[in-house]
């Protein structure tokens, strides 16, 4: 009793109320605090209280934990992970741990290291002309048209040796022409939406 | 489970991995730093077991769970910690009606944000008490403080809690 009466309207160790609704009282406690609940109505006031709040707790739901975190749980997206370096440091042992114990993961694991080995090693390419951007387009054009020019030139050259007005050598032409325009015709009649000739191109022009 | 018996840690994850989740759940207030302390005490449990003396195993696993999320929290420290509903995929009870199950949700949603306002030393106490359901003792062991300490703690966590919440909800 002597730790639960009034001081100054308050009561000290009012713990024990706690102890007594979760069962934990001590020997001798439960005498004692059945004893002043039936004297003081601030404790009685305390102890409902308490006991609702204990209640709300004890009513929370108990949430599923992720089946992933099983360690029996073969690892699916976290193997990759892995291979990237992309794990944390305990989710990166506990995968190895499972690897270390799992054929069926093991071998997934072997599969895809060696798919992203092959997926890394697959060599750079350049872009398509019709899927450069303007600025690439522009310059391309601006090279196509430089060939024209020298081609034509080349072209003019040879005939003036032909008539020999001429008496130097002759300029030769960076690109054979012709063979451009037969293999860009071959595809065209191939490929239906194939259609840009390469004098569109030249002149910027939508087909 | 028999004292006398050293479980495996498969046999500890599929045992109190939920209460683990959980613990570190109402602690958090978030699945994914909860997802992480299980994972985290998994591998200090399998570590551990090799030099494990059968005892009280509750005890001794709770330790190690609350040593795991203290080491957490103090990697964590610089990243806040906000209160999220309780996602209904999770949960783990199936409730009656739709009111109630709203009621519900907004009730747990309310303890949860009052958890979080509540100093670490008393939630935790609290929710090892209310949450896992351990006993004075086995919470005594597991934060490695005096009984009479634990009951203390449980108690003034309760009344802050009781402070923070607007009843009747």
């Amino acid at each position: 009793m002597a730790r639960l009466k009034h001081h100054d309207d308050r009561c000290a160790d009012q713990d024990l109320l706690s102890a007594y609704l979760d069962g934990e009282l001590r020997p001798g406690e439960l005498d004692e605090v059945v004893a002043h609940l039936t004297d003081c109505l601030d404790c009685v006031a305390e102890f409902h209280r308490i006991k609702e709040m204990r209640a709300a707790l004890r009513t929370l739901p108990e949430l599923e934990m992720p089946e992933r975190l099983l360690p029996s749980t073969h690892p699916g997206p976290e193997l990759s992970a892995l291979l990237d370096g992309e794990l944390a440091t305990v989710e990166q042992e506990l995968v190895l741990l499972h690897l270390g114990e799992c054929d069926d993961c093991r071998a997934e694991f072997h599969e895809l290291d060696a798919a992203r080995t092959a997926v890394r090693s697959l060599p750079g390419l350049e872009p398509p002309e019709f899927l450069m951007t303007r600025r690439d387009a522009a310059r391309a054009r601006h090279r196509a048209r430089w060939r024209v020019v020298t081609a034509a030139a080349g072209a003019a050259a040879a005939v003036a040796i032909a008539v020999g007005m001429l008496g130097g050598p002759a300029p030769t032409s960076s690109i054979d022409v012709g063979q451009f325009s037969d293999q860009h015709n071959a595809r065209a009649s191939l490929e239906p939406g194939f259609g840009v000739s390469p004098v569109y191109l030249s002149q910027g022009e939508a087909p | 489970m028999a004292e006398e018996l050293v479980p495996t840690w498969e046999d500890v994850a599929r045992r109190y991995g939920r209460k683990i989740y959980n613990f570190a759940y109402r602690l958090t207030g978030n699945p994914d730093d909860a997802a992480d302390l299980v994972q985290d005490v998994l591998l200090r449990v399998r570590k551990g077991l090799a030099a494990y003396t059968p005892g009280s195993f509750d005890g001794w696993l709770w330790r190690i769970t609350r040593n795991a999320f203290l080491d957490g929290v103090r990697r964590r420290q610089r990243r806040p910690t906000f209160p999220l509903p309780d996602d209904d995929r999770n949960l783990a009870v199936a409730s009656p009606s739709p009111d109630e199950v709203l009621a519900s949700v907004r009730l747990s949603e309310d303890i949860q944000s009052a958890l979080l306002k509540v100093p670490l030393d008393f939630r935790e106490c609290v929710v090892l008490c209310d949450v896992v359901g351990l006993t004075y003792e086995e919470i005594a062991e597991a934060v490695e403080a005096p009984v009479g300490t634990v009951r203390s703690r449980i108690h003034r966590g309760r009344r802050m809690l009781r402070e923070l919440l607007t009843w009747p909800v």
